[in-house]
């Protein structure tokens, strides 16, 4: 289709709003890099040097290595443990016709009506009850569950595709169930599990109100999501010091984004139809 | 649509929970892998079902305190809850939130989405930048809201140096504009992130069918709005069931993070109510009972939009 003159009005409001995602985002960027003072008298000029004072600062105050260390230890645990969840179930539930398996596939999918946050004070009952609350390990036990409807949905779409041609060959050459598993449906739903790890990497790096309530202050326990805040007050809202923690939570992310773009968002497509 | 479905997903679910006994040879060629899928469901059942149905068994019970005796009060929180003014002003201020941030969101993201679609020059680079909002965590969020909104922030050094500082206001602090930072932080970072599902979509559909269209004479403004919207329609309104249920549920984290409710309940919105009433006043009857009428207005709202959006030729 060809775009007219009579687009001028589309551009200009689209790029208007690409500004605006932009502009706040580079203010982040340039007032990571000044002090308060720079910042307050030339909010839009480009820092005069690139010293990392506040990053240190930021760093020191809030105790934000610690927090990456932690966010990342419950990032990867979790992401782990769903796979060692979702693998063997999509897998069971891909390859068999039984009533049962169409029963248990339609309680994973009616997960995503579940509002994870009118649950909130009940999980956190919860970890008090088996006695991890205040701990990494509940959010580590916690967040998976979460993840596995919209996991275990689609790699059942993807393991469908796999023929059963592959299995009984397989089964043919002496293979157990496990090495079915293991040797011919991961291997061939990798794209599947990629997608399946990207989109919780997101969601588990970026929870915030979990993490909140049932990690808890702690800054040996917390996640640099609920320490990033904590800057804030702590500073007096230094924003310099605010801006460069908070760029340096979205480093991770933004790796990762501009690494995989196209599939990231492939993956939060699938995720948000699947919903 | 979850209260209805929760019945059936506990007692499915219960059935299932068992191993399979035993069975002939046959039977377990086509059954004996669904063992499998036994620890995922018990994972399931006990982090998110088990916690769901407890919401509505805190419902009904008084609970003043984490440590205070509980007893049984049946519709007494209900009673409480719908005398108090304080719950009225969250549903009134949750009621503006939803009617101004979902219908702004979806409407501009499915026109950006469209334009997207249309591959104009430096789409690629439109496209990149529309997900960002959606990589940003809810605190880095709320600080980069905080950084511009703030009494010597952004957007006052930005009115300043234009010469409009008289315009200049503390945004977050004032009764009449919290609430208003609060839906233009959704809408902000809503629009792109959506726009993005809506030209995923919109890229399926096939070119020939807004070129005859164009052919008839229809201008992009006509083929946008009697072509791909109505091709895509139900689409929309998983989209928008989506963005309602992430507005009403996830405001929370957005008010504690920037307003904490106030000044007074100007910016109380009802998710924000249940966090504050379990985690700060701890009034868990009171919490919970929210917890439950939320849930319900969910409910409503994604049965009202599946109506509103089902496809009708």
């Amino acid at each position: 289709m060809k775009l007219g003159k009579r687009w001028l009005p589309a551009h200009i409001l689209v790029w208007t709003y690409a500004v605006l995602l932009v502009v706040p985002l580079y203010y982040f960027l340039a007032s990571a890099f000044k002090s308060n003072d720079e910042i307050f008298a030339h909010p839009f000029a480009p820092p005069s040097s690139l010293g990392l004072g506040n990053f240190r600062t930021a760093f020191e105050s809030a105790d934000l290595g610690l927090a990456v260390v932690n966010s990342a230890l419950v990032t990867v645990f979790s992401l782990a443990l769903t796979l060692l969840l979702a693998i063997p179930a999509s897998f069971a539930l891909a390859r068999s016709t039984g009533r049962l398996a169409g029963a248990v596939e339609k309680v994973f999918s009616l997960g995503f009506l579940i509002p994870t946050f009118a649950a909130l004070f009940p999980t956190f009952l919860l970890a008090a009850a088996t006695g991890l609350f205040h701990t990494r390990i509940f959010m580590v036990l916690f967040l998976p569950a979460t993840a596995l409807p919209l996991s275990v949905v689609i790699l059942v779409q993807f393991m469908r595709t796999i023929p059963p041609e592959m299995e009984e060959a397989a089964r043919l050459d002496g293979a157990s169930t496990f090495a079915v598993l293991r040797h011919v449906y991961t291997p061939m739903c990798l794209p599947g599990i990629a997608t399946v790890l990207l989109l919780n990497f997101l969601t588990f790096w970026n929870e915030y109100l979990y993490s909140l309530v049932i990690i808890g202050p702690d800054p040996a326990q917390r996640t640099v999501q609920v320490a990033l805040p904590t800057l804030k007050s702590i500073t007096g809202t230094d924003y310099g010091v605010l801006t460069a923690g908070t760029v340096l939570t979205l480093v991770p992310v933004w790796l990762v984004y501009t690494l995989l773009q196209k599939r990231m968002q492939q993956a939060l497509v699938s995720g948000a139809v699947k919903m | 649509m979850t209260t209805l479905t929760t019945t059936p997903d506990g007692s499915a679910a219960r059935r299932s929970v068992p191993p399979p006994s035993p069975a002939p040879a046959a039977g377990r060629r086509r059954q004996g892998g669904t063992v499998l899928a036994v620890p995922a469901l018990v994972w399931y059942l006990v982090f998110m079902v088990g916690p769901l149905l407890a919401i509505f068994v805190i419902a009904a019970l008084h609970w003043p305190g984490m440590l205070q005796p509980v007893s049984f009060a049946g519709l007494d929180n209900a009673r409480v809850v719908l005398d108090d003014p304080v719950f009225w002003d969250a549903v009134r201020n949750t009621a503006v939130q939803l009617a101004v941030a979902v219908p702004v969101m979806i409407v501009c993201a499915f026109m950006l989405g469209y334009y997207v679609a249309q591959r104009p020059p430096g789409h690629r680079v439109i496209r990149y930048l529309l997900f960002i909002p959606g990589l940003i965590s809810t605190p880095a969020k709320a600080m980069v809201f905080y950084a511009a909104l703030s009494p010597d922030g952004l957007l006052n050094g930005g009115l300043e140096s234009v010469g409009l500082g008289s315009l200049a206001d503390a945004w977050l602090a004032s009764p009449s504009t919290a609430l208003a930072c609060l839906i233009a932080l959704d809408i902000w970072a809503g629009i792109g992130f959506t726009a993005v599902l809506f030209a995923a979509r919109l890229g399926s559909v096939p070119d020939e069918l807004g070129e005859a269209a164009q052919l008839d004479g229809a201008g992009h403004w006509r083929t946008m709005w009697s072509v791909h919207y109505p091709v895509i329609r139900d689409y929309v309104g998983v989209v928008t069931m989506l963005q309602f249920l992430w507005t009403l549920f996830g405001s929370a984290q957005h008010v504690l993070l920037l307003t904490q409710g106030g000044p007074g309940t100007s910016s109380t919105t009802l998710s924000f109510l249940v966090y504050q009433k379990a985690f700060i006043a701890a009034d868990l009857g009171y919490s919970q009972t929210v917890g439950v009428l939320l849930f319900l207005a969910g409910l409503v709202g994604l049965l009202t939009i599946r109506r509103v959006f089902r496809q009708n030729y």
